[in-house]
C-alpha cells in the first residue's frame, strides 16, 4: 500500500523521532510505499489565517496553500500518525495540520439541509496512530482521548467506510525505562508489521 | 474580578468575533478587569521549539519564551475561552496556548512522577464555543474539546471552581435565530459572571 506517515515532534533526538523511524523502516519492510512528512522539521505553519478562513469553503481555491500535502493524502491508501500526546491531545502543530490540510470538497462534502457531511477520501483504507502520553492509561480513558478520537472518529469517517483502525499508546511516559521504551518499539514494529 | 480571555479565530467579520466581542463588552460592564488575548491578533506562534521541549522539566528557564503570557494566567482569577471547534478539537492556535504556555511550574508541578495541579488562582471557567457539526455528531466522537474543558482544564484549576460550557452546535445550518439566541445567552452569563 501506499502510506503516508505524519511525524510531530520537535526533537530531533528525542524517542518520538525513533519511533518514527521504527515505523517507516518496518512499512518499507513490508513492502509498502512510504512518505514522510515530517511537520516540524519542514517548519509546517499550523496557523489557518484569516485569508485562508475566508476562503475555506471555495472549491479549488481553499486547496492553494497546502497543496503539496493534499497531494499527499490524496496519494496514500494509509495513514500513520507518530507523535506525543501533549494535554491529552494532538501537538498544536498536528492539530493545525488536519485543520489547513482537510479542507472541505476535496476530504469531504459539505452537509446540506437534507443530508450530513459526506465522506471523500474513501482511497484511505487504514489509519494507525502510535503516540506517547505522559498520563496512566485509566486516567486517557477518563478524559476521553481527545487526541485518539480526533484522528479515529473525527477524521476516519472521511475515509473508506471499512477503513480500518489501529492505536499504539506507551503510557505513563515520565516514569518510562529503556526496557519499557525497547518493549514500546517491539510492539510497534510488530503491529506496523501486520498493517 | 480579573478575567482573562482567551480567543482564537482569524476573522473579524466572524460569528466568533461577535461572540468575542460580546464577552469582552458585557463582562467590562459588569465591572470586571478584562485582560483580552486575542490570539490570533497578538501573532501568537503555537509551535512548542525544540529548545522549550529540552527545557520543559526544568523550572528556572522552560517559561523563558512565553513569559508575558505566563504572568497573564498567573494575574487572572477567572478564565474565558471563546473558540470554534474545528476537526473535534482546539484550533492549532489554543491548542498550542496550552503546549506552551501551561508548563510545569505554571499550572501543575511534578512530585513523584505525578503531576499535581497548581492553577488555583483561577476560580471560574467559562467555555464560549461553536460546533460546525451537529451535537449527536460530536457527542459520537466523544466531544474532546468538552472534555478538555469540563475535565482537564477543571482539574488543573481552583477545585470546586464552577465550570460553564456554552456551545452553539451545527452551524453550518445555523439561522440568524439560532445566533442570536446564543448571542444573547452568552451575554446574560457575562452580566451575572
Amino acid at each position: 500500500m501506499r502510506a503516508l506517515v505524519v511525524f510531530a515532534h520537535p526533537v530531533p533526538e528525542s524517542f518520538g523521532a525513533a519511533l518514527r523511524d521504527t515505523v517507516t523502516e518496518t512499512l518499507r519492510a513490508s513492502g509498502h510505499e512510504v512518505r514522510l512528512v515530517d511537520l516540524n522539521a519542514i517548519g509546517f505553519n499550523p496557523v489557518m489565517d484569516a485569508e485562508e478562513r475566508r476562503r475555506y469553503h471555495d472549491p479549488g481555491v481553499n486547496e492553494l496553500p497546502v497543496a503539496d500535502q493534499i497531494a499527499h493524502i490524496k496519494w496514500c491508501e494509509m495513514l500513520v500518525f507518530v507523535y506525543p500526546t501533549w494535554w491529552f491531545g494532538l501537538p498544536a502543530i498536528l492539530k493545525g495540520w488536519l485543520d489547513r490540510v482537510w479542507v472541505p470538497h476535496v476530504t469531504f462534502l459539505m452537509p446540506t439541509e437534507s443530508q450530513g457531511i459526506r465522506p471523500n477520501m474513501q482511497h484511505i483504507r487504514r489509519i494507525a496512530v502510535v503516540t506517547t502520553c505522559g498520563a496512566t492509561w485509566w486516567l486517557s480513558k477518563w478524559v476521553g482521548e481527545p487526541g485518539r478520537r480526533t484522528l479515529l472518529r473525527g477524521i476516519r469517517p472521511l475515509c473508506h467506510p471499512l477503513c480500518r483502525t489501529s492505536y499504539m499508546a506507551h503510557y505513563r511516559m515520565d516514569s518510562s525505562t529503556p526496557e519499557s521504551r525497547a518493549r514500546y518499539l517491539a510492539k510497534v514494529r510488530q503491529k506496523i508489521a501486520r498493517l | 474580578m480579573r478575567v482573562l480571555v482567551l480567543f482564537a479565530h482569524p476573522v473579524e467579520t466572524s460569528f466568533q468575533a461577535a461572540l468575542h466581542a460580546t464577552v469582552v463588552e458585557r463582562l467590562r460592564r459588569a465591572g470586571h478587569a478584562v485582560d483580552d488575548c486575542d490570539l490570533y491578533a497578538e501573532g501568537f506562534n503555537p509551535v512548542l521549539s525544540r529548545e522549550e521541549r529540552l527545557h520543559y522539566h526544568d523550572l528556572g528557564v522552560n517559561r523563558r519564551n512565553v513569559a508575558p503570557y505566563v504572568e497573564r494566567v498567573l494575574a487572572a482569577e477567572a478564565l474565558v475561552l471563546v473558540h470554534p471547534v474545528w476537526n473535534f478539537g482546539l484550533p492549532a492556535i489554543l491548542k498550542g496556548f496550552f503546549d506552551r504556555v501551561f508548563l510545569p511550574g505554571v499550572s501543575f508541578r511534578m512530585e513523584n512522577g505525578k503531576v499535581k495541579p497548581s492553577l488555583h488562582n483561577i476560580t471560574k471557567l467559562t467555555a464560549v464555543v461553536t460546533y460546525g457539526g451537529a451535537r449527536w455528531r460530536a457527542l459520537g466522537v466523544g466531544d474532546p474539546p468538552r472534555k478538555i474543558v469540563k475535565r482537564v482544564l477543571r482539574a488543573q484549576i481552583k477545585p470546586l471552581a464552577p465550570v460553564d460550557y456554552l456551545a452553539h452546535y451545527d452551524m453550518n445550518r445555523s439561522t440568524d435565530a439560532t445566533r442570536s439566541a446564543f448571542l444573547a445567552k452568552v451575554g446574560a452569563a457575562m452580566d451575572r459572571f
